[in-house]
């Protein structure tokens, strides 16, 4: 029964995970944008949340609201600053760095850096065999996975989720058979910020928010981007809740504190054995 | 101030092109010369405050100048910068206050551990070419120092910190415990950062560092051991990091896992970019702008560092070749005779 629960619990943060992994993978593997600003739009998905909810407009419409308002950030971000830092990891890198700076100090200065939590939308727990669940937590795992299948769905059926993928593999060749690649490109960043927006409602759900609480979720996401396989949205879902079951079952077997050592021991061995991550196509080689 | 001197100058057209090329050489001289003038300001100027702000100021350079080894010239990401600085700091307090060895006994010892952890992450990580695996690596090994140093309680004081009181013997007759002496400390470490870095650059190991940063495979073809070098280059680079550190313990009176956190090794990238990376003053010009603006403006530290945010982007967008390279692109057109 112990083993059960953790495991269920490793899904839950894994899926978390996942949800924010996704986003960098879209925006990091497929466009080459090394965002680090990313775990600051989940910050802001979070606060956004935080004050729909607290305005008394409910938990849904938060959810809807913040993945709109961090769509629109990302596209701001993308037209005013990264489009012009494309396929150049370490511009971008600075950029986002610079970007870092200035959302995350307003954010401290708005907010005041209190931490600060609301109300799930399903609070109290449930029991089935013997299980004791929280219902909240059981809520975030199905929206994980729903997100997660209509984000994998929209790349694979749409038209425009082909032109992503086909930008994936190759820019010039994708230019060349017609793809318009500035509208992709915003396309990815409005997307990969509105997960980054349900990744922070969902976070704020379960987690207390504050203007630092960006950089666990960040790190994560490059983590699971790499070792799933760069610009894979299925190894970055795999590599997802393999982090959140290697996490809960290390923590609740070995020792707590040491955590987030885990995904990093997990992250080092795969990148030595597996160099092109767990489902990657395109591989390093050796000179 | 060359925008000045091209203006008036063709009209004029009294210095002729070789004129042009004695006075492009003077201006690496100038830099030197306005270097020394910088350091000596704190010394001279005597307030505490100065002398605080410049060895803080020494110390991030040294750090800046040690990192650009790696990052601009042989242009692997290396995210385990401050993982080794705070490691220096670390194992150099541990040895002195622990252990009592002596300081200038510890200072090579750790850069020694250092380096052989740094070959021991650097070698398997750097078999593989490409940027990102490198990063990522580094990146979790100095995450995973940070948690052994917030989690063994025993040694480090735990993920408060510990307190420490070390002071520097003297060398040579030379007294480096007080505010002043561990500022020429910090000092002396950025000049021979800076040292190490010229000898680089001037080496034939420093040309193949720079045709690997510009194409592994074609290095490789033209001879270079490129694991070879991307390792050493790697190692010369951490354990830089890992000396600078040892000033730290003494200079703060304390250390906490904070130090190493990856947070601080992106700042130090950021610095890079800002200055101008891969060239020898860069480093110093982006520690600069980074550190010493923001001590100059007077408003409130929040809106030092989104001010400083905006700066760095438009830097990044506007001078991708950062502040250094921008001044190097000049000075090369002004001698070459183009407006």
């Amino acid at each position: 029964m112990d083993l059960i629960q953790t495991l269920l619990d490793g899904l839950m943060v894994g899926g978390l995970y996942a949800t924010v992994a996704i986003g960098v993978t879209l925006v990091f593997g497929i466009m080459g944008i090394l965002n680090f600003a990313h775990g600051q739009m989940v910050m802001l998905g979070a606060y956004t949340a935080f004050f729909v909810v607290s305005a008394g407009l409910g938990f849904w419409p938060a959810l809807a609201i913040s993945m709109l308002a961090m769509g629109a950030l990302g596209l701001l971000l993308e037209r005013l600053v990264f489009r012009h830092t494309l396929t150049d990891h370490m511009t971008g890198l600075t950029a986002s760095l610079g970007v870092i700076m200035v959302i995350e100090n307003l954010a401290a200065a708005a907010f005041t850096p209190d931490p600060r939590n609301f109300d799930p939308p399903l609070p109290g727990s449930f029991q089935i065999a013997g299980l004791t669940l929280s219902s909240q937590r059981m809520l975030v795992l199905t929206l994980v996975v729903l997100l997660v299948v209509g984000c994998y769905l929209f790349l694979q059926k749409t038209r425009t989720g082909k032109a992503v993928r086909a930008m994936g593999q190759n820019r010039t060749g994708a230019a060349l058979v017609g793809i318009q690649i500035n509208h992709v490109t915003a396309v990815i960043f409005i997307l990969g910020s509105a997960m980054a927006g349900a990744a922070g409602v969902l976070y704020g759900s379960l987690f207390a928010i504050s203007p630092y609480m960006a950089a666990a979720p960040l790190m994560k996401g490059f983590i699971l981007t790499v070792l799933g396989g760069l610009g894979s949205v299925q190894g970055a879902v795999l590599a997802g809740f393999l982090l959140g079951l290697a996490e809960s079952l290390g923590s609740r077997y070995l020792s707590a504190s040491f955590r987030d050592g885990y995904g990093f021991i997990l992250l080092i061995v795969t990148l030595l054995y597996f160099p092109r991550g767990l489902l990657g196509q395109r591989g390093k080689f050796r000179v | 101030m060359n925008a000045e001197m091209e203006q008036v100058l063709p009209a004029e057209k009294t210095p002729t092109k070789s004129m042009r090329q004695k006075l492009a050489r003077i201006v690496p001289w100038a830099g030197w010369i306005s270097l020394i003038v910088l350091l000596a300001i704190p010394v001279l100027g005597g307030s505490r405050y100065l002398v605080y702000i410049g060895t803080l100021i020494a110390l991030q350079a040294a750090l800046a100048v040690s990192l650009n080894i790696v990052m601009g010239y042989a242009g692997q990401f290396a995210m385990s910068h401050a993982a080794f600085y705070g490691f220096g700091a670390y194992v150099s307090a541990i040895l002195v206050a622990s252990y009592g060895v002596n300081f200038w006994v510890a200072i090579p010892l750790s850069m020694l551990i250092a380096a052989l952890l740094a070959a021991m992450v650097g070698y398997p990580a750097l078999r593989n070419t490409g940027g990102v695996h490198l990063a990522l690596i580094t990146f979790a090994f100095g995450e995973l120092l940070r948690l052994v140093a917030s989690n063994w309680h025993a040694v480090t004081g735990g993920p408060m910190g510990m307190r420490v009181m070390v002071s520097p013997p003297p060398l040579f007759g030379l007294d480096l415990s007080s505010a002043k002496g561990l500022y020429w400390l910090a000092v002396g470490m950025l000049l021979l950062c800076l040292l190490i870095t010229h000898i680089i650059h001037r080496s034939r190991f420093g040309r193949g560092l720079v045709a690997i940063r510009e194409d592994e495979t074609l290095a490789s073809f033209l001879g270079v051991n490129v694991v070879g070098y991307k390792v050493a280059a790697y190692v010369i680079s951490s354990m830089l990091a890992a000396m600078v550190g040892c000033a730290y313990a003494p200079f703060m009176n304390f250390i906490s896992p904070e130090l190493l956190s990856a947070h601080e090794t992106i700042s130090l990238i950021g610095v890079l970019i800002l200055g101008g990376i891969g060239t020898v003053a860069g480093p110093i010009i982006g520690t600069i702008i980074f550190f010493g603006i923001p001590e100059m403006l007077r408003v409130a530290r929040l809106y030092r560092l989104v001010l400083l945010g905006v700066i760095i982007v438009l830097v990044v967008l506007f001078m991708p070749k950062g502040v250094a390279g921008v001044f190097n692109d000049r000075i090369a057109r002004w001698k070459r005779g183009i407006s």
